[in-house]
């Protein structure tokens, strides 16, 4: 059989139709698992035993258990106990979740990482706790921990194909009717995974960028 | 009796999805370790033109999502080259794709990590290059390559609950069954997370014990 992408080109609004509910979804994802890695990291570097406990039982149950599995226990768990939300959102919801696990372990190593004399300096200045860290800790913690966190979100990308699992029609679902429609699966699969791997090429030389344009000040030579 | 309540039958049919999945994890984890290891000599020793061939295709299977490639391989294969391929066939040939991707980053860093002084000194032993490869690299590179392969490996068993997709019978897809008849998403779901956290679990201490043994010469004995 021959190659041929040019039965593809009608097909491709269709096709960026799912790359855009991707690009949603992927957005909201790394926004909701920035917000709970956050969370989850301040609390497992807390000094409570308690909830440095919980956030240590949160990331081992969602780091180990596969996140097809974690979807379908959203997915048809939710509306057992009466909440019906659509496909989309249990996918953002899941994604986050699973996402924030993650993003708290690389979190919270930045924060280990900080050397202690700085927040010593902090706290002798009389500054308040929350001061500290919202001032102080977060932004060499995120700073230190750009490029963990841009490998975690590329990740978060390529998990998001699982969301077509549930009848979400994203990138990979549109590309499942299309290959379906199309009856040639090799050469939609073949430009998908292409797709994919430019979109997270794309992204890490934006983490790249974003991660020298923080630490410009850390360089040798900087003034 | 409704046929939607809970068997004794249902527990022999988690472990046996069990069992498929882990089958399934060890094989494709062992075909990826000789196919990534072999991978890493080709660029330890810069074979020509095979080594741009090795990194591009591993930097592609790293960049994209493996439901891509797994239906890739399931409906692409078939469909361009008119042969046949069983779901499990196409559950081996990708996880071991991918898992070959990521070992091979592995291999490469644990080579680069023993010294080059190291291999010039053997050379003027007159080792072979096989013998040097063998006998110097080789024992160093495990013990430092220990470690993130077994983070890899945890991480790839998840990855093995994709294959449900295509129709292997693995315990995702056993969830999915009993999900489906006894209409309990949560015991259910709950169960099958359990059971990948377990082995999870199991792999992982299974790596900490072999590492142990591999880091045995260098470990303190006391005096």
């Amino acid at each position: 059989m021959k190659f041929d992408l040019s039965i593809l080109a009608k097909h491709i609004p269709f096709l960026l139709e799912g790359a855009w509910l991707t690009l949603q979804a992927c957005t909201l994802a790394v926004i909701g698992s920035l917000v709970l890695g956050l969370a989850v990291g301040a609390m497992r570097t807390s000094a409570s035993p308690l909830l440095n406990r919980v956030a240590a039982i949160y990331v081992d149950i969602f780091r180990n258990i596969p996140f097809i599995v974690q979807l379908f226990f959203f997915y048809f768990g939710l509306p057992e106990i009466g909440i019906y939300i659509d496909a989309f959102t249990t996918g953002v919801v899941a994604l986050s979740i699973a996402g924030g696990a993650f993003t708290s372990d690389v979190i919270r190593s930045g924060i280990l990482a900080i050397d202690p004399g700085v927040i010593e300096a902090a706290q002798v200045s009389g500054l308040r706790k929350s001061t500290i860290f919202r001032k102080i800790i977060l932004p060499i913690a995120l700073r230190a921990s750009i490029r963990p966190l841009g490998s975690v979100f590329i990740n978060l990308i390529l998990t998001s194909s699982i969301l077509s699992t549930i009848t979400l029609n994203e990138l990979t679902g549109s590309a499942k009717i299309v290959a379906s429609n199309t009856f040639r699966p090799f050469e939609v699969y073949f430009v998908l995974l292409v797709a994919y791997a430019a979109l997270t090429y794309a992204v890490s030389i934006l983490i790249g960028m974003l991660h020298r344009h923080l630490n410009r000040h850390q360089q040798e030579g900087a003034v | 009796m409704r046929y939607g309540d809970f068997t004794p039958f249902d527990i022999v049919l988690l472990l046996q999805g069990l069992g498929v999945s882990l089958a399934l994890f060890v094989s494709t984890a062992l075909i990826g370790l000789v196919i990534g290891t072999a991978w890493a000599v080709i660029r330890f020793y810069r074979v020509p033109v095979l080594m741009q061939i090795v990194t591009f295709v591993a930097e592609l299977l790293k960049n994209s999502p493996v439901l891509v490639q797994l239906f890739l391989v399931f409906f692409g294969l078939p469909a361009f080259f008119k042969i046949n391929v069983t779901p499990t066939e196409a559950a081996v040939i990708t996880l071991s794709g991918n898992s070959a991707a990521f070992i091979y980053v592995i291999a490469v860093s644990a080579i680069e990590s023993v010294g080059r002084d190291q291999i010039e000194a053997a050379r003027v032993f007159g080792l072979t290059r096989w013998q040097t490869l063998r006998w110097v690299i080789a024992p160093q590179a495990a013990a430092f390559a220990i470690g993130p392969l077994t983070g890899l490996l945890v991480n790839q068993l998840q990855v093995t609950s994709l294959i449900s997709v295509i129709g292997v019978m693995d315990l995702t897809k056993v969830g999915n069954i009993l999900n489906l008849r006894t209409l309990k998403p949560f015991l259910v779901w709950t169960a099958v997370g359990a059971l990948y956290y377990l082995t999870a679990k199991l792999v992982a201490y299974a790596g900490g014990r072999f590492e142990k043994r591999l880091r045995a010469h260098t470990a303190w004995r006391g005096l």
